[in-house]
Order: C-alpha cells, then structure tokens, then sequence
C-alpha cells in the first residue's frame, strides 16, 4: 500500500505503522467517568466502506496521519497531519 | 580536554573506508549534529543565518548544512568544531527553539562515485523504496534501508549520506558495503 | 536425434557455433546456446523425462512455457540441488546436471508404478476418505507415507550457499510481458517519455513471435522483435528485465517481481541468484499472453503428447520436434483453426505428418495434409512414449494411426491471473470460448494483447499500442503512435470440445493426476462449486497452479451440473503466478544480519573481557562475563552480583530508552503520561515513573530526570523504548497537541553505565572533576551535569536498580569505551567487576524491582504495590480506566517466595495454590513472574503475584508446574529479600 503523506508524499506503507480507528482521537474529559472511557477504549466501528484511521509514519518524520480509507477496496481517500485534525476539532 | 581517547561507532580507531567499483564508503566520524526542534506552525529560526528547509529537503549554507526531520524539527551538520559552537548558541538562544545534542548519536557514511549519478542511483534502488525524485539532489529524508530506519541526504548527483543509529552502525556499513559491492559489473559470461 | 536439419531451421534462436554440453539422470548430452533443458532434451530423443504426481505414469514435456505440469526436474546437486524446476523455463547451460523426480529404482522402471493398478482407490477425496482414522496415525503413519508416495522431488537440506537481493523501481509504466502487446505498448510509451520498465519471465523477449515463425513488414518476426528492442535498449528512460516474473498484483499499484540473475549460468559467481524487486508503477500493461489448453482423451497424458501450440514453438524457435526418432510421424488434434498453423509449420520445416484430428465436421485442410474432420482422438499406445493413436472418424469408425507425436490445440486461455489478484473476477467470452480479465481487476493495470482475447499478432501489436496509449493519457502524456508493421491475417475459429467422450481415464490435470472421471465424482459427491471441487479433487494445486487445467475442469463441471461456463466461474487467483523462492523473498539478509544488530558503546570491550552475549530486542548486551577457572554460568553470576553487594560493578545499561522532552509545556506534558506526579520535580532531581495504558493497566516503568526549567530526560526499559516514544508521540500529536513540547530519542548518543555498590561513590569521585558527591550533596535520586576525565560534558544519576548505593553515569557515546576502561583502570583496587544482564536480573529480583516479567500487560499498579503512585488529583493515561471495579478489586500483590527446602528450586512460571487444595483454575491464586538463584539469600527465591498476597507473609503455598510433575512447597516472603528499609541506597 502507499500512503499519501501530506508532507512528504507518496510513501509506502512498511514505513509506517497502524493503530486503526481515528476515533481514538476523542479521548473523553477525565470527569467523564468510566463509562465513557469504556467506549474509548473498548469500542470501535468496524466499517465495510470508509473508514477514517490513524497511522504512524515510524520511519520517517513520526508523524501521526489520519488516513481515509475504503476497507473494501484499500482506496486512499486522503491523508492529514493527525496534530491538523484535532487542532481543527474535525475529528 | 579529557584524555579519554574516543572509539568510533564500528569499533575501528580511523574512519573506515571502501571501494567498490565506482563507488567509495567513507565513514565521516568529523560530522557533528544538532537537533533542533520548534513548535509546530510557529517560524524556523535562522541560526547563523542557516536556512532550515522543508519537508524532505537538505540545504547548504556556510560551514553547515541542515535537513528537515519533522513537522518543526531538523538536523544541523557541520563539521568545524567552532562553529558547532556558534550555532549552538544561536540555537539556545532563538525563541522557541529547543536543542539536543545528536553528534555521538548517528553513524554517518559518505557514498561517493567517481562514474557520475548512475552508480548511486543503482545504488539507492537497492536501497530505498522511494522514487528517484525523492531522494534527487538536495533531498533528505528517514526511510528504511532493508529493516534498518535510516537518513538518506542527496548531497549531489553523485553524493549520498547515509545515517544510522550509531548502534547499528556494523549493520549499517554491511548492507552498505554489501549493496555497493554488487554493484560492480561482472564480465558476462 | 530431433534437431531439424539447418537448412530446415536456419531461422532458430539457437546458436549452433556454441555446443553445451549437459546431464540428464547422469547419461551426458549436448545442446546448443539459446536452448532450454527441454528443447534440449527433445533434440536428444529424450521423451521420458518424469512420473506423474500420484499414479507414476510416465511422463514427457507437455509445454514451451511456464505453465509446464509435467518436466519437473532437480536441477544441479549438493547444496544448490534445486528440486521442481521446470525443464521448459531452464536455460541450458555448459555443464547442467539434471535429474528426473518422483520415483523408485530407475525413472524407466520406477516401482511406485504400481500406485497406477491401485487407481480405483486413489481417486478424488481420497486422503479425505481413506486417510480418516484412527487419529493416532494422521501425523506418525499416514502423511509420512503419503508424501513418500506421492510427492514432487525433494530438498537438498543443506544451507542455500548463494546470496539474494532486493530493489525498487519506481516507473510510470511497468508492462508485463515483451510479447507482441507488449513490445508494442512499451514502444509507445517509451517514445513518449515516460519512465518504462519492461519485464518478461522468459530469458529472450519477443513472447510468441519468437514462437510462430510468421512475418512482420515481410520479414521474419524476429528481425522486428530485435529493432524494437535495439531501440528501447537505447532509451534512456526505458529498462528492458529479462528473466523477470511479475508474479504479484499489491495495493496501489505496487507489484511484485524476481529477477533470475544468474540461474542461466552454471554458478552466480560474485553475483546474486535473484532479485526480488518490488515495482510501484502509476499504470501497468498485463501483456503476459495466454496459455494453450489441451483436450482431455483416453490416456491422453503419454510422453510425445504436448500442446499444439508448444510443439510449433519447438520447431520455429529451437529447430527441434519431440518424437523418439526424427522419422516418427506428427498428429494434431485439434477443435480450432490454431491446430492448423501448426501443422504448416511442421510441413515448412519438413517434419513428417501424420495429419491433423479436426473435431469440427466442416474442417478443411490448410495445406498439403490429410484433415480428419470430425473426428476425434480416442485413446494412444506407447508404454515410455507415444506410438499409435486411435481415432474415431466422424462416421464412428475406429483406427489406429501411427505416430511418435500428438499436437493437442484446444484453444488459448488469456493469462488473466495477474488482474485476478484483487477479486478481479474474470468474465467468459461465448465467442472466443475463453475467460478475459474482468471490469473490476486491480486499478492501474490495463490488460492488452492476447491476455485480453487480442491473440492474432496484428490484433495483439494494435492493442498493445492502445493500452499504451490509454495509459499515458490517464498519466497526463501524448503520444504519437508508432505505425504497426503489417502482419498477416490468423484464423482463429473455433468449436466447443472440452473433453472427449469415454470410460477410460483422460487426464484433465497433468501434475496432480486429475481425470475428467474424478470430476465426475467430486460432481457425483457434490463438490460442484469450483472451489469445492478443486479442493475435493486437488486440481490446480500444486507448482502449476493449473495454468493447463483449470478451464478445461471446470468447463466440465459445467457440462455435468448444466450451469453453463459463465456461472460456474473460476477459482480465485492469488500470487505468485509462478512458483518464488522463499530465499529471494527473504530479500538477502541471512545469519547474523537477518535483522539489525545494536552494539552497545562497550560492546567492544565486553567482547574482549570474556562476555557472553544475549539478544535483547535487536542488542546484543553482555550476559556474564566468564573468569578463568569458571566453568558453569552460575558461577559468573553469582560472582558479579556479590561483587556489587559488597564493592562496585559496571553494566552498560545504554540500551535503556532514552528521550529527551522539552518546551515550556514539558511538565505539563509529563504529569499526564506518567501516572505519578512529575511537575513537582526539581531540576538536578530524578524520579520513578509508572505509565499507564489507557485500559489502566501497567505499561512501562522508568525514571525521569529533570535536568532544568522545561527539559527532563525520560527513560524507559530497554524492549519498550520504540514503542513509548511511539505512545509519547501519540499523546503529543493526537491527544494534546496544544501543549508546547517537543520529543527527540536519545538512546544512541550517550554511553550509560551503571556502577553500583557500597563502594560506587569512592570509584566515581576518581573520575568526576571537582564535583562533591557526598550524600548530602549529591543525595538519592539527585542527577546533573557535570563533566569527568578531565573535562568530558557527562550526566550523572543517582538511581539504584540493585538496591545499592549506585549511579549511572552517561557520556557521548564515543567515549563509552575508554570510560569503561578507566573505570575498571581506577576502581582495581576496590574490587570494581563488570556484570551482565543475569546479574543485572537477580540483583533487581533480590531488590523486588519490577522488569518485564512483572509488566506483561496484565498488571495493576496496586498488584506492584505502587497503587498509591497513580495521583487522584490529576488527569493522566489509564488513570481514569485504573479506578474501575474490575482493576481496583484485584487483590493479587507481588510477592517474595522461598522455598521451604532451602536446596530447592522455584520455576518461572509455577501457579500458585493453598496448601492442601486441588489444584486447578478455580484455586489458582497466582504465579511466579521471576526466579533465580539469589547469592545473597543463599537460596533460590522468586517474586510472584499472589492473591492477597500482602496479607500472607509467612504462609507455606505450593508452587505447581504441572507440565513437569513439579509441586513445590514456598514460604511467603516480602518482595524485597535485601535491605527492606532502603537504607543502603540513601546512604
């Protein structure tokens, strides 16, 4: 697989590594309590169709992407700076 | 000045050096290296008037060179002791800007062909799996060599640096060497 | 002798000014350069060349190609033996030693043959069926005896004594296949600019008109073939790869190839076997061509019957036939005009025919010939090769028609596999009676040529072109094409036969000994989807992928479940296309450099001082370090550990994570990584730092200096340094990336070494230059920077792993050497000992520290009894997740064990149980983490978690290894068997 970076470009996917659902983005407010962090930790989509997820660019700039992704087709939709995405409040 | 008598990274008291073909490895052991890191989105400092370059890119400036390792990170190389100096304290005291000292940290080899562009560029498709365009002259980047993670620098069409954690600096310089060495034509049967 | 005179082959690529000379089952043989081992062999009147797969039926060369089912050769000897090479893709070479695979005794009188006479018990289904009990047997009985019988040929089990190597290309185009598409493809984008790499499995480029002996441009093909690639040779953007199988379509364009480099040649030399090439290219063109199939009849699988199409292949491009004897006649047989092109390339370079079994009723001759048309071929005679074939014209008469070789030309199957690698489904074609790539193969590959149904040259070199074509516009290139050579029209009629009528076996696939009778019966069993059937009757599994068989079987599949072709579909195609060697995907690195090796500063001197090395991760740190006179590992250790207890040892612990973390928001950032408050942390103060994962659960453990405002130095085991900065980038980028910090590892440029013991401080105030170290100075847990040895910037940390007085001392990592020299130099006197990673261990096991074996993931903080660690007052990692019932309530806590016989041993491992109970999952109450023999208790102990474990100090549990018949009695001890109070470190 290739993985658009948004710096660096096309890099292939052995240079990175998966942690899977972007939703781990919305760590809950710790007053929250332990019934939203079940769901944090525990919960995940698992989407036959686009799926938004997080990949790190371990050997290369240790950036952490959010990449879109069709699970059915491997198709790239985009990629953005992990940092971006949560500065903006998208995620 | 201590008396301590430093050691290189592969455990050898000179530089080591190799020929294969076209293509000469020199261990450059004078190389020193500064990280330097700012807050992502803010301003690169200029330290010394030394440009820090963007994504995937190396620069030259005047004693030292500098390649971009992350979002407002880089790496500054020189090899002039006093300068080194200079820049770190340009470096501290730019706003904002954090240093960390990197010299002891990388093994660094200078590959060298004295047959133009091609040797290394045969070189780096056994290498790296990127396109020639980024590893072209005046890139730089951290990549995989085999299953080492690695910074290749384009110094010039006929350049190329490779560094390694100093700790697999033996692995580093026997892919390298090994690589290079197959590169050499052998008469067809 | 088979080789055609030279005057009727003048135009073979054979270069007969350059003989070779070569082995076959040790008889000596001579062929010629540009000859394969089986265009080799047919020159010879070689026609046996192996037993089949199952029934050990004679077998000859079926193929010119890569799809050959039956030449399995062993190729070379000794350590380079090379089993289940295919004869028809060996370059023949001076010196080649082959042999043939599969049988007892001689390959003329193999004994095995008698599994033919047992046919009717090995049909489909037969391991299933027969193989079924007792149980006892699946593994010590049966299989051994299965592969013994049936099998392919076998593994030299010597070590592979040639090299490999990997590489990456990165073109525009990447066309598969140097046939006639593909020639032409790469021509039109090579003329455009773009960056083209053409690669082609065979060793000369050219695919079928190299085969067909037809004219271009009123020339021989060949002289086409030779310009085109004179000119690709000559671009600069263009990189022609013989030898060269793409043999995998991956995501996004990436596709997989090796490179043959040195298989031609007797040995590689200096040069690499193989190169396993992973090519990303924004377009590729599949013009891999297709692949002839064949006509199921009775005993249809003798030596001298072989593809129609493979037979003209031998004459035109090898000036060689396949029969015994060169006056033997040759029969074709045929259901389309492609049979016919054959017989008049036979008739043109003179080879003696028989005539050609048309099964079409309307079938007219072509040339000088006798057409049976109508007829079929219904059985053959010959016991070790062909001599009679029988026919049955269309008036249902039966003969027998003399003859040494039967062309069989049943039709062409486009070598879809390639754009059948993404589900790509491929679609029938009712016309043409063949699969074509699908719409929906993988994106970027664009099928041309006869691998599309495009198989007549002229139709072939069009489409290459448009593919071309096609692909650059989709790059964003204009081309202008380059004009087509004419080419000659190629009829290509045809009429549906799949198999010939008859109660005797005809084989459907060659290699795995399939009938059309065992798809009769897998059909008769219901194993009727093809996938059920393939696995039912083990057809087109083995090196063949059934590249000869597959549409035939399940065109007769269709024919017995009335389902049409169209529905019944074909199995699923998945790389490689042809077999790969595990070697040349291992891409090279061997031995000791299969993975990168991290030497520690030390590593140096350690080896030269007598250690022992252990792999931790990817380094290589110092075991023990052996004395003279000290025979067993034990005595080393316990030597070094009571030489830190009572003096001072040295450990480079350099492999320790270390990352240094600055900005105006570092403590901030820190507080909430680490469980346990750190912004309180003073600089030239250290502290122990607890993570968590965010389950709650432990995930690593370190310290972490302060070394001034805004900039700490966090350390973290060796095993997890990777994956903790990968975390600390998470929280950094992911979590809260409005804080102000940045992250740089540090592990390699500074040495670190640990030196412990009563006897440190007076050892480290040889070496610190006018830095005063006494307790009150310099206390437990105090860090700074300072310089030693005469002025070299170092770091200094009073930390204890031992539970000694003890420091770690770090250096640029140049100096880690000569600084364990002067170390070992100054501390002579005080009895300064180096130690390795076992001392390193019983010390902390001695001291209750917890290590990896106690932070397997399963961990509290509170089963470590650092519950109090994880802060309430603020937010952190797992802290919330920590609290939860289920993590809060486990009340197993680490223990000390001894065993109650103090010459007993306590295994790693053991479950912890009651005295008196039975023992089993309902009364497990823990487990041993840790155990070593401990000098300093003079018995072995161990740490362990046991359930409420703090409230049971003195009781006598049992320790049970089962799986050894172990049950041993351990008295509870605390976790620390040295100094409980802390005393030594903090004076």
């Amino acid at each position: 697989m290739l993985i658009p970076h948004p710096l660096l470009g096309l890099r292939d996917a052995q240079e990175f590594t998966y942690l899977g659902d972007a939703a781990l983005l919305n760590r809950p407010d710790p007053a929250a309590g332990e019934a939203a962090f079940a769901d944090y930790v525990y919960l995940r989509d698992n989407p036959a169709s686009v799926h938004r997820e997080l990949w790190f660019h371990e050997q290369g700039d240790r950036s952490w992407l959010v990449v879109t992704r069709n699970t059915l087709t491997h198709e790239i939709l985009g990629a953005e700076l992990a940092r971006d995405v949560k500065l903006g409040g998208t995620a | 000045m201590t008396d301590l008598i430093p050691m290189g990274p592969l455990g050898t008291p000179d530089p080591a050096r190799a020929t294969h073909g076209a293509l000469t490895l020199t261990e450059n052991t004078a190389l020193m290296l500064i990280a330097v890191a700012t807050r992502p989105g803010t301003p690169a400092p200029h330290p010394l008037g030394l440009h820090l370059p963007g994504p995937g890119l190396w620069s030259q400036g005047q004693g030292a060179a500098a390649f971009w390792t992350g979002p407002g990170q880089w790496m500054i190389e020189t090899d002039v002791p006093d300068h080194a100096e200079r820049l770190r304290d340009a470096i501290r005291s730019a706003p904002g800007a954090r240093l960390t000292e990197q010299s002891d940290g990388w093994i660094c080899v200078e590959v060298t062909s004295d047959a133009g562009a091609a040797p290394i560029r045969a070189l780096l498709e056994r290498l790296v799996n990127l396109s020639p365009d980024q590893v072209a002259p005046g890139h730089a980047t951290r990549t995989l060599l085999h299953h080492l993670g690695c910074i290749v620098i384009r110094r010039g069409e006929d350049h190329l640096a490779v560094l390694a954690p100093r700790s697999a600096a033996g692995s580093l310089w026997h892919l390298l060497s090994e690589t290079a060495s197959r590169q050499v034509p052998v008469a067809t049967v | 002798m088979s080789r055609l005179d030279l005057s009727q082959s003048r135009d073979a690529l054979i270069d007969r000014n350059r003989p070779l000379s070569f082995t076959f089952d040790g008889r000596p043989y001579q062929g010629f350069a540009g000859d394969t081992l089986a265009s080799a062999l047919m020159a010879n009147g070689v026609q046996l060349v192996g037993r089949s797969f199952k029934y050990h039926r004679p077998r000859g060369i079926f193929s010119a190609g890569s799809e050959e089912p039956n030449a399995l050769v062993t190729l070379r000897s000794g350590a380079r033996a090379e089993p289940n090479t295919r004869a028809t893709m060996v370059e023949l070479f001076d010196g080649l030693e082959a042999g043939s695979q599969n049988h007892v005794g001689g390959l003329k009188h193999d004994l095995m043959a008698v599994n033919d006479l047992a046919a009717p018990f090995l049909s489909a289904g037969f391991y299933y069926k027969t193989f079924m009990w007792p149980r006892a047997f699946w593994e010590k009985l049966y299989e051994p005896a299965i592969r013994r019988a049936a099998g392919l040929g076998k593994l030299s089990m010597q070590a592979d004594p040639d090299s490999y190597d990997r590489g990456y290309l990165h073109p525009d185009l990447l066309v598969i296949g140097a046939g006639a598409a593909g020639l032409m493809a790469a021509l039109t984008a090579a003329r455009a600019g773009a960056e083209v790499v053409l690669a082609d499995e065979d060793a000369r480029m050219g695919g079928r008109l190299l085969a067909e002996g037809g004219l271009l441009d009123g020339a021989p093909a060949t002289q086409w073939v030779a310009q085109v690639l004179d000119e690709l040779a000559a671009l600069p953007n263009v990189r022609l790869m013989p030898r060269t199988t793409v043999f995998g379509v991956y995501d996004h364009g990436i596709y997989g190839a090796v490179e043959r480099v040195s298989d031609h040649l007797p040995t590689p030399g200096t040069r690499v076997r193989q190169t396993l090439w992973r090519i990303t290219a924004k377009r590729a063109i599949m013009a891999t061509g297709a692949t002839e199939r064949h006509i199921p009849f009775a005993d249809n699988d003798r030596p001298g019957v072989l593809l129609s199409g493979s037979l003209r292949a031998y004459a035109n491009r090898w000036g060689v036939t396949p029969q015994a004897r060169a006056t033997d006649p040759v029969l074709i047989f045929t259901n389309n005009d492609d049979g016919h092109r054959t017989a008049q390339s036979l008739l043109a370079r003179g080879v003696p025919l028989a005539g050609v079994v048309d099964s079409r009723s309307g079938a007219r001759s072509l040339g000088e010939y006798t057409t049976h048309a109508g007829a079929m071929v219904t059985g053959t005679k010959g016991r070790h090769g062909l001599r009679r074939v029988q026919i049955r014209t269309a008036d249902g008469r039966d003969s027998w028609i003399p003859c040494g070789v039967l062309g069989v030309a049943g039709g062409w199957n486009p070598n879809v596999q390639l754009a059948s690698h993404h589900r790509g489904r491929p679609v029938w074609d009712r016309e043409r009676l063949t699969f074509l790539p699908g719409p929906d193969g993988p994106a970027g590959l664009i099928p041309a040529g006869a691998a599309c149904g495009h198989g007549s040259t002229i139709a072939a070199l069009a489409d290459g072109r448009r593919a071309a074509q096609t692909a650059l516009a989709q790059l964003d290139r204009t081309a202008t094409a380059p004009a087509l050579p004419q080419a000659e029209e190629e009829p290509s009629a045809i009429a549906a036969l799949w198999h010939v009528p008859g109660k005797r076996r005809a084989w459907v696939d060659l290699q795995n000994d399939v009938t059309v009778k065992d798809i009769k019966l897998s059909h008769q069993e219901n194993m009727r989807s093809v996938e059920h059937m393939k696995r039912w009757t083990t057809l087109g599994m083995a090196t063949d992928q059934g590249k000869t068989s597959n549409v035939t079987a399940l065109a007769v599949m269709a024919e017995l479940t009335g389902n049409g072709i169209a529905r019944t579909g074909t199995t699923v195609f998945r790389p490689p296309y042809t077999p790969v060697a595990l070697s040349v995907l291992g891409g090279g690195d061997t031995g000791a450099n299969f993975r990168p090796r991290r030497l520690t500063p030390t590593h140096h001197w350690a080896e030269a001082n007598g250690a022992t090395f252990v792999e931790v991760g990817q380094w290589m740190r110092a075991q023990w370090y052996a004395q003279s006179g000290e025979t067993h590992w034990r005595q080393s250790v316990d030597r070094e550990a009571r030489a830190v207890r009572s003096a001072v040892g040295l450990c480079d612990v350099t492999t320790l994570g270390k990352i240094d973390v600055q900005g105006p928001d570092a403590a901030t950032f820190l507080d909430r990584i680490y469980a346990n408050t750190i912004s309180t942390l003073k600089p030239g103060r250290v502290r122990y730092g607890l993570m968590l994962r965010e389950d709650g659960f432990v995930y690593d453990d370190g310290t972490c200096a302060c070394l001034g405002d805004g900039h700490y130095v966090v350390t973290t085991t060796t095993g997890n340094a990777g994956l903790v900065f990968q975390r600390m980038e998470f929280a950094r980028q992911c979590l809260w990336p409005e804080l102000d910090v940045t992250l740089i590892s540090t592990t390699d440029a500074w040495a670190q070494i640990a030196v412990a013991g009563p006897k440190s401080r007076a050892l480290l105030e040889r070496v610190v230059d006018g830095v005063d170290l006494s307790n009150d100075a310099f206390p437990f847990m105090a860090c700074a920077a300072l310089t030693v040895c005469g002025g070299l910037p170092a770091r200094l940390f009073r930390i204890s792993f031992s539970g000694e007085l003890a420091y770690e001392l770090a250096v640029p990592a140049r100096y880690g050497h000569a600084l364990m020299e002067r170390l070992m130099e100054r501390g002579a006197d005080l009895g300064v000992t180096p130690y390795g990673t076992e001392a390193l261990a019983v010390l902390r096991i001695e001291k209750g520290h917890a290590a990896g074996a106690e932070l397997n993931g399963q961990t509290t903080a509170a089963m470590l009894g650092l519950g109090r660690m994880v802060s309430a007052k603020k937010d952190a990692i797992g802290a919330v997740m920590s609290r939860r019932e289920g993590l809060a309530g486990d009340s197993r806590r680490l223990v000390g064990l001894q065993p109650v016989d103090p010459a007993g041993k306590l295994p790693a491992g053991a479950h912890l149980f009651a005295e008196g109970v039975a023992q089993g999952l309902a009364t497990d109450e823990g487990w041993i983490t840790s155990a070593c023999y401990s000098p300093h208790v003079e018995s072995y102990i161990a740490l362990g978690f046991l359930d409420r474990g703090d409230q049971r100090l003195g009781e006598v549990i049992r320790c049970a290894n089962p799986l050894e018949g172990q049950d041993i009695p351990a008295r509870v001890v605390p976790a620390h068997f040295v100094d409980p109070e802390g005393g030594r470190l903090r004076d």
